[in-house]
């Protein structure tokens, strides 16, 4: 496991659901914006599979 | 044993050790029950019924409180609203973002609900499978497969994009076309049912002159669909015919990809632990199997498929944990020869349990058999009998005396019963493009 920085991904995954939903709450529902936030969340659910959930589990 | 991470799709889970592996599933395990109970109303009723709260999940051991599901549940639900998936439906139909369904083999069709989000995580799964099995961004992978209401190849499809292979997909093209575009675009893998890897290596020789093998450069082919890329001589066959390496992978449209071959081929497939659960449990007594070699049926929840979940699902598929390690490196537990059988296959025959599979692997491991064969179950009076069909390659037929007697003994030998055999001209027995049907038990309704 030293060969990651888990716990960088992990923040920079958070980070970035952060922005996607802010950026969902400001778009005044374009769907052009809402519908690509909902693919971005997507795949960063599956971020927080392949890195997040195991994070806790290596403390 | 450690090896070069870059070998594995997502290192991190891939090698988790055991322990933080079972740990991780407890946690999502106790996270998806929580959503179905949440959200779900059928799930609510089935485990209120049983008395059973998500917070009741506190240990491992706690697994077995969580009700399970059967196929006839999940086709009952579907005659409630929400049309046409029922209260299983755990998001609101406008998120449902793709609809595919089951084939219908065992009855009525189970419709298969997912939001983008579960799209997305049928491709990641299958993005375990073709990285493990080598598929990398230098490789173009046509898709032999008929773009429909099956899921079949639809996540290889996008998990092979999200590799970054480059994919030819060969929908509605029929055989000889989609051989000759392979031929033509210089593919370098393909993924197909077993029956169709054979029936394009022999539709490539008879009608074409081509040589799989010789004339086209396939490095790895993806089977789906059936057990025989399991099969050893069904796996012999495939890999002669078209002179390359041949991998399995599980999956089921109520499920996902839940388990893959590496490039090691130890012998058995590794389950994907880290987003799905397998249970064993003993097909007689219901006690779960943690031990080697011992057949059981599968019970399995998928982790994180949210609009239609997957909570402790009795498949039926009959497995056995392996008794060996993969030299690979993962740390997910091997199942020794992928699923041998189905709890409702495995039928008795004058008194004796006999798996369709058994026989798939007497007939492929006899040289001068065709590919295709035909067993038939019928009872008169109170005499069960089989009756298998069969087809002798062009040329052969002068030695068909012995052939027959080699087929019989090795029946004989793996499955401890008498066959009637019938000889057929070759090419005439059915040719099936998807799930093949070669079993047919005649003493069943419907068989």
């Amino acid at each position: 496991m030293a060969d990651w920085n888990m716990e960088e991904m992990d923040d920079l995954i958070k980070r970035m659901r952060h922005i996607a939903e802010e950026l969902k709450e400001k778009s005044g529902g374009i769907q052009a914006v809402d519908r690509n936030v909902d693919r971005i969340l997507a795949n960063i659910k599956m971020l927080e599979l392949n890195v997040s959930d195991v994070m806790e589990l290596l403390a | 044993m450690a090896q070069d991470p870059s070998i594995y799709w997502n290192p991190i889970l891939e090698t988790l050790p055991r322990e933080k592996l079972q740990a991780l599933q407890l946690k999502k395990l106790r996270r998806i029950v929580a959503w179905a109970f949440e959200n779900s109303p059928f799930y609510h009723r089935l485990y209120k019924d049983a008395g059973m709260e998500p917070g009741d999940i506190k240990r491992f051991e706690d697994i077995s409180k969580v009700p399970k599901i059967e196929k006839d549940m999940l086709r009952q639900v579907q005659e409630h609203a929400p049309f046409p998936y029922g209260d299983i439906l755990s998001v609101p139909t406008q998120k449902v973002t793709a609809f595919r369904q089951t084939s219908g083999t065992t009855g009525t069709p189970v419709y298969q609900a997912d939001t983008w989000q579960d799209w997305e995580w049928w491709t990641e799964s299958w993005c375990y499978i073709l990285y493990a099995q080598g598929y990398r961004d230098t490789d173009r992978v046509f898709i032999p497969f008929g773009y429909n209401i099956f899921v079949a190849f639809w996540a290889g499809h996008y998990a092979a994009e999200k590799v970054g292979c480059e994919v030819v997909p060969g929908g509605v093209l029929d055989t000889q076309a989609r051989i000759l575009k392979m031929q033509e675009l210089k593919c370098t893998a393909f993924l197909a049912t077993p029956t169709y890897v054979l029936g394009m290596a022999d539709a490539a020789r008879k009608k074409l002159g081509i040589d799989p093998a010789k004339d086209l450069g396939i490095r790895k082919i993806t089977c789906a669909g059936e057990p025989g890329a399991s099969i050893p001589t069904t796996k012999k066959r495939m890999e002669d015919a078209w002179g390359t390496k041949v991998y399995d992978h599980i999956g089921a449209t109520e499920i996902g990809a839940w388990s893959y071959e590496c490039t090691e081929q130890p012998g058995g497939l590794h389950v994907n632990e880290g987003l799905f659960l397998v249970e064993i449990e003993d097909i007689e007594t219901g006690e779960i199997i943690t031990e080697p070699g011992k057949n059981g049926k599968m019970v399995i929840t998928a982790l994180d498929r949210i609009a239609k979940p997957c909570i402790r699902f009795d498949s039926k598929d009959v497995i056995r944990w392996a008794g060996f390690d993969c030299p690979c490196g993962r740390s997910f537990r091997l199942i020794d020869g992928g699923v041998v059988g189905r709890a409702d296959d495995i039928t008795k025959v004058k008194g004796v349990l006999l798996a369709p599979t058994a026989i798939e692997e007497v007939v492929r491991s006899i040289p001068e058999l065709g590919d295709e064969y035909e067993a038939v179950v019928t009872k008169t009076g109170d005499i069960d009998a089989i009756l298998l069909k069969v087809e002798l390659l062009p040329g052969k037929e002068h030695d068909q005396e012995s052939i027959l007697f080699r087929l019989k003994d090795q029946l004989r030998v793996k499955t401890n019963l008498g066959y009637q055999i019938e000889v057929h001209p070759y090419g005439s027995l059915p040719r099936y493009e998807v799930k093949a049907r070669r079993f047919k038990d005649l003493r069943k309704k419907g068989g």
